[in-house]
């Protein structure tokens, strides 16, 4: 199949343009890129990015704040940066700040502790810029204003409830759960609406959705673009970034990376043909600095020579084979790898299941993860190991279906239809699917449990504060939470119980993911047993020219990763094709080399 | 928790979801019904003399706190079935 290249610079752009894409597809560079290709043919440009973890200061060269600031030297483009968890500590303080010495610590803490969902903070930073497309006097002297973020849907139904709330809020104060923190929101509730008919103009608004040539990350853009749609915005695009042909043919490791994307684009064919489809390609090196920017629509047909700028000295790291050996010194307990989607949590976690029953384990392999077909993977048995999934769609129907039988039993029509909303809502998946992780990890008591995906370091720490209403619970004889949730905290803290491992690529945002992952659960009081960088090219011996420089660019994430995050790290080679079946399952662990020890 | 409805903890307390259906049956019946949530309504709390010493010295375990004309009749739990009940057929509102 060939796409057209992504057209940045096209003049019929609607005056809205949403980016939208998992973490790591390249949407912060796309509309980036876009926004300065439009300035630069004369149109003027507010830029909003939403990346807490945005280097669009320094690549712009300004301090961002929440107000528009022009961009030096880039004539008709300014730009904003809102942090959504900045967003949601501010919304936190305007509320809470004024009760302070007026209410009670533990009231304080109450409050705090209901403000900190994942709603909250995906909601304060909608709010913070849904001015710029709700009222129509906000951006009024630009002519196109670029997100690099989208509504999900969850907001976009609240957002559709705006209408009714001020009846709603008036006559009803009850049970308006995930509306409770909007309530107080300060955004005129008419904007709100106005927001919501804007997105779903399609002379207004371009839903931009950004996917790598993967197949995960095609699936995951295929749900959002399904979901959007149904929700009204329906003016979509879909920009596959990273598309890569091979240089030098005859270069095994060029020929599988280009195979391995040809093949994701021929599997997704069905959903590329419902909507515009174009690439963008693969480029030799990160994003970096205003030339940077111009360079991404460019055909990386010229690639400079590799620069011998500084020496490079690899950093030290461990092997997976010592990894493995003291993992295995005890004989239960819980092993868990964590880090961005499509690191290759999936894969890893059955490697080192499948090497642990090889050294006579009894081990038991589980997943969260609807795409990974792990029973696949192995493609067999093998002795000692057993294997389940945690289907997070079936889980939460599960658990959506007990709440509506029980609580919802015998509500009025308005209450339910509420408890329903709340019941899609993105803590709900997490709450179900975190159920049924607590069984799993109960099951360490008695072998070894792999474990390919894990509670965020937000959902451990509500469960940190959900255990003084746990006591309450106690205190009045009803509790009704199974063993297994009431342990997980102290089981997951317990490092002869758990060992945690965190995986990354080696390049910037996962591994800040990963970093971040981190801070999370040290929050939590739970401390990582070691990094596994995974799919390096380093010493990878290939002579395309695009891979070597790549490969050149892994250096500082490696360094960085060995020398200030990780207490412990091993590397694993990129594999050309997906490891399937026990043998190659093993080879992955060897794909180490010896010399990094 | 971050949801009143308790949709978002590992548990969800049937009681508190109930409440809310509750409210609107009496609402609906002519009572006169307050809800004051502490993440929105905070100087209700504060207001409220009766409230703001049980949080002085119980902490946030003193709620939710159910008052019926100006009394307590219900501290530190939400009403069970037996109590929605009586106090629909207090409030003469049919069930």
């Amino acid at each position: 199949m060939i796409f057209p290249a992504f057209a940045a610079g096209r003049t019929d752009w609607t005056r809205y343009l949403f980016f939208t894409g998992k973490g790591g597809v390249g949407k912060t560079s796309l509309s980036c890129a876009t926004a300065l290709r439009l300035a630069e043919s004369g149109r003027r440009v507010l830029l909003v990015s939403t990346d807490p973890a945005s280097n669009l200061d320094e690549v712009l060269g300004i301090a961002l704040s929440n107000t528009p600031t022009a961009v030096p030297g880039m004539s008709g483009l300014a730009a904003l940066n809102i942090d959504p968890e900045e967003a949601a500590r501010a919304y936190r303080e305007r509320v809470i700040g004024p009760m302070r010495g007026i209410l009670p610590e533990a009231a304080l803490r109450s409050m705090e502790e209901g403000l900190s969902g994942s709603c909250t903070v995906e909601i304060a930073a909608f709010d913070e810029f849904t001015g710029l497309i709700g009222n129509p006097e906000a951006g009024k002297n630009f002519d196109h204003i670029v997100f690099d973020t989208a509504p999900t849907g969850h907001t976009l139904r609240l957002m559709s409830l705006a209408k009714a709330w001020d009846q709603f809020l008036d006559e009803n104060t009850s049970g308006a759960s995930c509306l409770g923190p909007l309530a107080g929101l300060e955004k005129q509730r008419g904007i709100y609406s106005a927001a919501v008919e804007t997105l779903a103009d399609k002379n207004l608004t371009t839903l931009v959705l950004v996917s790598r040539p993967q197949a995960a990350s095609l699936r995951e853009a295929e749900r959002t673009s399904r979901e959007l749609c149904e929700l009204g915005v329906a003016n979509q695009m879909l920009v596959v970034n990273g598309v890569f042909v091979a240089r030098s043919p005859g270069d095994a490791l060029a020929t599988a990376l280009q195979r391995r994307g040809d093949a994701a684009l021929k599997q997704a064919s069905g959903f590329l043909g419902s909507l515009p489809v174009t690439t963008v390609a693969l480029r030799p090196r990160n994003i970096l600095g205003i030339e940077g920017l111009r360079s991404i629509f460019e055909e990386p047909g010229c690639i400079e020579s590799l620069q011998s700028g500084e020496t490079w000295t690899p950093p030290e790291f461990g092997n997976m084979d010592d990894l493995i050996a003291d993992l295995s010194a005890s004989n239960r307990g819980v092993i868990m790898t964590m880090g961005k989607g499509g690191v290759g949590k999936t894969t890893i976690a059955a490697s080192i299941a499948v090497a642990l029953a090889e050294r006579g384990h009894a081990v038991h392999l589980s997943t969260t993860d609807p795409a990974a077909h792990v029973a696949e993977a192995l493609a067999g048995e093998v002795p000692g190991l057993t294997v389940s999934r945690i289907d997070p769609a079936a889980e939460t129907e599960a658990y959506r279906r007990h709440v509506l039988s029980t609580a919802g039993a015998t509500m009025d029509e308005a209450s339910r239809a509420l408890l329903e909303e709340d019941l899609r809502s993105p803590c709900t998946e997490e709450i179900a699917v975190f159920c049924a992780f607590a069984h799993e990890v109960a099951k360490g008591k008695e072998k070894f449990v792999v474990l390919d995906t894990a509670p965020t370091g937000h959902t451990l720490l509500l469960l940190d504060a959900t255990e003084s209403y746990q006591r309450e619970l106690n205190r009045q004889a009803r509790s009704t939470q199974p063993e297994e949730v009431l342990r997980l905290l102290d089981r997951l803290r317990d490092p002869e119980f758990t060992s945690i491992l965190l995986v990354t690529l080696p390049e910037a945002t996962p591994v800040h993911e990963a970093s971040a992952l981190q801070d999370d659960l040290r929050r939590a009081q739970i401390e990582p047993f070691g990094w596994i960088i995974n799919q390096s090219l380093y010493e990878s011996g290939s002579s395309d020219p695009l891979l070597r420089q790549r490969e050149e660019t892994e250096h500082r994430y490696l360094r960085e990763v060995a020398e200030h995050l990780a207490r412990r790290v091993a590397l694993i080679r990129w594999q050309a094709d997906e490891p399937v079946g026990v043998p190659a399952l093993l080879a992955l662990l060897h794909e180490t080399s010896p010399t990094f020890t | 928790m971050c949801c009143s409805t308790g949709v978002c903890g590992p548990d969800v307390d049937p009681d508190l979801a109930q409440f809310s259906a509750l409210l609107n049956r009496l609402g609906a019946g002519g009572i006169a019904v307050e809800r004051y949530g502490l993440g929105q309504q905070p100087m209700a709390f504060v207001q409220n003399p009766k409230v703001k010493a049980l949080l002085e010295t119980e902490g946030a375990e003193a709620l939710p706190l159910i008052f019926w004309d100006g009394e307590i009749v219900l501290k530190g739990k939400y009403p069970d079935a037996v109590e929605r009940a009586r106090w629909m057929q207090a409030a003469g509102v049919a069930t």
